[in-house]
């Protein structure tokens, strides 16, 4: 028997399989797209705010970095307070809970570490223009001095919690660090509750359409 | 629009909170008379001025917030977290 093949809330163009997840295949391209990331591995944590958990993933409340924690590159999202998310490859989600749990077990901390992938929607807003697209369903400012490369903030996106990660691609910070001009192509994950992810970029394909906002293949965190 | 300054998000629009009403201590279950809880969930200040309330920020940092506002001009003056006291200073 064949082993079951996972599916977004959002559903594909071309479809192909990759690791398991029914993804689009096309090629990521376009100067402004919106491509579907659910399949990427998301690894929720909790743990006290400020404390030896914090120190050991190494990114604090609204900043992200990206990092080895032990299953290969990921992005690492201090996603609210004592709440972190951590993005890695598509079929990692089991090995990056384990070395995440591996890492916090020496902090001394109550903490806790779930496996949300397919509890989850995830897209990607790539372009120059994604921050005029955004901010047709969103309030929150989403200019270089307010919201730099690496920031993260949760807020009401079209009507949906949604947990807003500004991840600019092809620049030269990667390390997490507050930078305004990195040199990159302005780039935002958002990442919601898996019921409302269809919805949510549905809406941003409707606010993006004056703009040219098309869906593109899956990209992931590179 | 109405902004909340909230201490771990920053100013937010008044719709991604929920209002929770005026602060205040919840009585001991297990030595409150009826009066207390009857006062305690269904009379209230309501006053036309400075009011002490909590608020729950559901789209943002998920966590009550104790909100000092004017109900007449909407002004806030104190936001800090309920159970922490966080205010938002130093928060990075």
């Amino acid at each position: 028997m064949s082993s079951p093949l996972a599916r977004s809330p959002i559903p594909p163009g071309p479809a192909t399989e990759r690791d398991g997840w029914e993804v689009d295949a096309r090629v990521p391209g376009g100067p402004l797209t919106l491509s579907d990331e659910t399949p990427l591995a998301k690894v929720h944590v909790r743990a006290p705010f400020d404390g030896a958990s914090r120190a050991a993933l190494g990114v604090g409340f609204r900043r992200t970095r990206r990092a080895d924690l032990g299953a290969g590159e990921v992005l690492v999202v201090g996603s609210g307070p004592g709440e972190w998310l951590v993005l890695g490859a598509p079929g990692t989600a089991g090995a990056l809970r384990a070395a995440v749990e591996q890492r916090l077990a020496g902090t001394g901390e109550f903490t806790s570490v779930l496996d949300l992938t397919h509890g989850r929607a995830l897209v990607r807003l790539h372009g120059a223009a994604a921050p005029a697209v955004l901010a047709g369903v969103c309030a929150i400012d989403l200019a270089d001095a307010v919201t730099p490369d690496g920031s993260a903030f949760r807020t009401s996106v079209a009507g949906v919690v949604t947990d807003v990660v500004r991840d600019d691609l092809g620049g030269t910070q990667r390390s997490g660090a507050a930078a305004s001009d990195n040199g990159g192509v302005r780039s935002y994950l958002l990442h919601c509750e898996r019921s409302s992810g269809r919805y949510l970029a549905d809406a941003l394909l409707d606010a993006g359409r004056l703009s040219g906002l098309a869906m593109t293949g899956f990209r992931g965190l590179a | 629009m109405m902004l909340l300054p909230c201490p771990w998000c920053g100013p937010r629009n008044a719709t991604e909170f929920r209002f929770g009403g005026e602060a205040g201590r919840r009585p001991d279950p297990a030595s409150a008379s009826p009066e207390e809880w009857r006062r305690y969930l269904y009379f209230h200040t309501n006053p036309a001025g400075w009011s002490t309330e909590t608020w729950y920020h559901g789209a943002g940092c998920r966590r009550f917030l104790t909100v000092e506002r004017h109900t007449v001009t909407h002004e806030v003056r104190a936001a800090r977290d309920t159970a922490t006291g966080t205010t938002g200073e130093g928060i990075s």
